[in-house]
């Protein structure tokens, strides 16, 4: 017992100077991560050096966004690090989601693991992961998280007055019309001689009955309407042709129509005049049964996007053996077929005065809120708050 | 190597159980593929999805010995809904969400939407911005490969390629800072232009730090590119031939690497590549040092480029025509240099006009596709559908897989610089 005392200052000196992240990139801020290690940085000057076994390390450095599929890896990873450890959360969406907050994907970290320390920045410079790694240290050193900077704390009351009347948000300048017409294979006419000309010579005799309509939408787009039981065939034909290989699966969602669009947008590799040129072969589906021949035998390449549109939007492709899996989504995914227009997603607001209008959490500006009727300025309530944890800080470290 | 080819098959005498663990991870395998690979002399190693790589996938790898018979990928582990969260936002407020999964790229992305929205609402683009969208597309491309090239090294064990990478790359963060004001999400290409205008000093930087590229570039070649412990991981493992990248839709330099010449600048030439004069490197081989090869012959052609375009650069506003009719007329010399100050005039109101766009772009790993739909009235997209390049060659890359041995797994993976974010959106 008393021996563990005596070693205390020495285990915390070692632990202070041997901080190793785990390599868990987990989205984009670990670009900013691997520059922290490089040689303008060299973050490993401060102890500290990423490593890839979750056994031999004792920080994770959160980088960025966390899917609800990357959530329970995650959770893993930091249950079998070895104790003590520590965990950085990075960027603002491993905060509460960043620019991703309303996606159906996104959880915010802090439900998951405890978080020691927060780097801001979307995403945070170098900089200021260094400095965050400079916190864990203090942290290990005095028992609290605190920046080596103090920041100044200035009371704004003395300068702005605050609005006695409760300020409304403006209006979020979304303009969303309701059941649009949605214009898909719309001809138009283009200088594209080329074009003109192998849509009548080539893909009319090609495709034949097979297509509804073939229609030149701009320079190198061409569209190829078809119904669903000729999909199949026209795609052959189109494969005939030396269209090898499909760019895009696309699906475009008409609740109000009842329809689902299906686009396959194909293009050559192998013919260099047919290089540019770009065809969408398109069909319609209704929407309360969405099934269509899957393309996969014709082009392999369509086969990932053709699970990526089930996933998204539950259109079924009929002959894909994955169906009825997810493949990008998690299976906890608390929407089913988000990109479904009828999918609601939290819209964006202003803040304005620390009020939230009604689609708000309730819980967050709770405080604020109730501090508003009297004249007590809203600013004066976040400022108490850091001045309070600074003394206490100065207090416990010098004593 | 056909996979559960008839004389190994083993029958056990008892039932093999699927491990519970397997259920409850979500093992996106069916059951009966577990058990069929653990009946016959196969077994299954799953890589990821913590693994020394760039962002995370797992890839189930079936194996036997050591030599690889099938590879599923299990992506998504970074998906974040983008192309839903593009029906909900301004066409401005977009930007930051298309660059997001690509961040070290995003001049490129920023390109590739800007030139979507300009498509639909018929926006032309002034001369000057044009270049300067040429001049950080380049950078944003050398800057991907090096980082690529760094991820690469770190995944085949020299931790000198990945020094040598990373430090390179900080001197190209420098000049976005020194022209955009961010290190690496730039959110500067705007439809109709660019956001502000870049000062001729900020042009010699940029033409300075060419210069230098290319004088470390050499130094990096010596120490990792042609380093014998590079070539013999590479050479020779991950095979694509020209019929199967073509079969399996790969992209860009993974593409060319296979001999098929397909190059978006070339091919369908966008912005100001049509008036500069560059090669597009193309490899026979197909094998992970040829993708590797390209890629690095690729930074000497940006390099190129970014030269040419440097000292074409004409004086002219940054900003659409179009755009600036909306702002008052005293201020519109003040707005044709910088737009920030006017963006909620020209471009909050932005309701481009009906109808469905398609636009390629090369963007560094390869062509990035955004089809953009408008039904006229909203200032917001109806349907965004952006595929990028790492989800285009993430199937070749599987296909790549097979027939190699466990241990040429990262460096097949590093060699097609797969960026999860950027596969996943």
């Amino acid at each position: 017992m008393s021996i563990s005392k005596w070693l205390e200052p020495y285990k915390k000196w070692g632990t202070k100077f041997s901080l190793w992240p785990i390599h868990l990139v987990t989205a984009c801020c670990g670009v900013e991560m691997a520059h922290t290690w490089n040689p303008t940085y060299d973050a490993e000057r401060l102890g500290s050096l990423p490593w890839h076994a979750p056994r031999q390390t004792n920080l994770i450095l959160i980088e960025g966004t966390i899917t609800l599929k990357m959530a329970r890896v995650l959770r893993f990873i930091w249950e079998q690090m070895s104790d003590p450890k520590y965990v950085i959360a990075m960027g603002s969406c491993a905060a509460e989601g960043g620019i991703f907050w309303n996606s159906y994907h996104v959880v915010p970290v802090s439900k998951i693991v405890p978080v020691d320390a927060y780097a801001i920045g979307c995403p945070p410079t170098p900089e200021a992961v260094i400095q965050m790694i400079r916190i864990v240290q203090r942290k290990i050193e005095s028992g609290e998280a605190r920046a080596n900077v103090k920041p100044r704390t200035i009371d704004l009351t003395k300068v702005l007055t605050p609005s006695p009347t409760k300020q409304p948000a403006p209006n979020p300048p979304h303009r969303i019309t309701p059941n649009p017409h949605i214009p898909v294979c719309v001809e138009k006419k283009v200088d594209w001689a080329f074009g003109y000309d192998y849509v009548s010579k080539q893909l009319m005799p090609a495709l034949g009955e097979l297509a509804k309509k073939i229609v030149v939408t701009d320079v190198n787009r061409v569209c190829v309407e078809t119904e669903t039981s000729k999909l199949k065939d026209a795609a052959q034909a189109l494969y005939k042709l030396g269209f090898d290989h499909v760019k895009s699966v696309n699906v475009i969602d008409v609740p109000h129509e009842n329809k689902f669009y299906v686009e396959y947008w194909v293009s050559s590799y192998s013919k260099k005049e047919l290089m540019p040129v770009l065809i969408a072969l398109t069909t319609e589906v209704p929407r309360d049964n969405p099934r269509v021949p899957s393309l996969i035998d014709i082009w392999p390449s369509a086969d990932y996007m053709e699970r990526e549109m089930y996933d998204l939007f539950g259109v079924w492709f009929e002959g894909n053996p994955w169906m009825g899996k997810n493949f990008l989504l998690d299976p906890d995914t608390p929407v089913k077929f988000p990109l479904r227009k009828d999918v609601p997603v939290v819209r964006e607001f202003y803040l304005v005065d620390r009020e939230f209008p009604s689609a708000a959490p309730p819980a967050a500006p709770a405080k604020p809120a109730v501090a508003k009727p009297q004249t007590q300025s809203p600013t004066q309530q976040p400022q108490s708050k850091p001045a309070q944890t600074d003394t206490a800080g100065q207090g416990s470290s010098t004593g | 190597m056909g996979m559960g080819s008839g004389e190994r098959y083993v029958e056990l005498p008892v039932r093999m159980e699927v491990p519970e663990e397997f259920v409850r991870n979500f093992v996106p395998i069916p059951k009966e593929y577990v058990e069929e690979a653990y009946r016959s002399d196969e077994y299954l190693v799953f890589i990821g999805p913590q693994h020394p790589g760039s962002g995370h996938m797992r890839i189930i790898l079936r194996l036997r010995g050591d030599y690889i018979v099938d590879a599923i990928p299990d992506p998504g582990y970074v998906h974040r809904g983008v192309e839903k969260l593009a029906e909900t936002r301004l066409y401005i407020h977009v930007l930051p969400l298309i660059e997001r999964p690509t961040i070290q790229d995003s001049a490129n992305f920023d390109l590739g939407y800007s030139r979507a929205v300009e498509k639909l609402a018929d926006l032309d683009v002034p001369k000057r911005a044009q270049y300067i969208r040429v001049i950080l597309a380049e950078l944003s491309r050398i800057a991907t490969h090096l980082y690529d090239a760094g991820i690469l090294a770190v995944f085949i064990g020299h931790s000198t390629g990945y020094m040598w990478a990373f430090g390179l790359r900080d001197v190209i963060n420098e000049a976005f800072v020194r022209i955009t004001g961010a290190r690496t999400t730039l959110s500067y290409t705007i439809p109709g232009g660019v956001r502000w205008d870049v000062k001729p000093e900020v042009l010699n930087f940029v033409y300075e730090l060419t210069n230098y590229l290319e004088r470390k570039m050499k130094d990096m070649e010596s120490i990792f590119v042609k380093n014998p412990v590079t070539i013999h991981r590479l050479k020779e493992v991950g095979v694509l031939t020209k019929e199967e990248a073509t079969k399996y839709g790969l992209v860009g330099p993974f593409l060319r690497a296979s001999g098929v010449e397909y190059d978006v600048r070339k091919v369908e030439p966008y912005e100001v590549y049509s008036e500069l004069e560059w090669d597009i490197p193309v490899a026979d081989e197909g094998d992970a040092y040829a993708r590797f090869l390209v890629r690095v012959e690729e930074i000497r052609q940006s390099i190129k480029i970014i030269r040419q375009a440097i000292k074409n650069i004409p004086d002219t506003p940054i900003i659409s025509e179009k755009l600036l009719s909306r702002i008052p007329p005293k201020d519109r010399p003040q707005a044709a240099r910088d737009i920030r100050s006017f963006l909620t005039k020209t471009h909050v109101g932005l309701t481009p006009g009906a109808g469905e766009v398609t636009t390629l772009t090369e963007a560094s790993r390869g062509l990035l596709l955004f089809t953009l739909v408008s039904d006229g009235h909203s200032n917001v997209p109806y349907r965004l559908r952006m595929v990028t390049p790492s989800w285009l060659i993430l199937r070749g890359f599987m296909e790549s897989l097979k027939g190699y041995r466990l241990a040429d797994v990262p460096a097949i993976y590093g060699s097609f610089g797969y960026f999860p974010p950027e596969a996943d959106r």
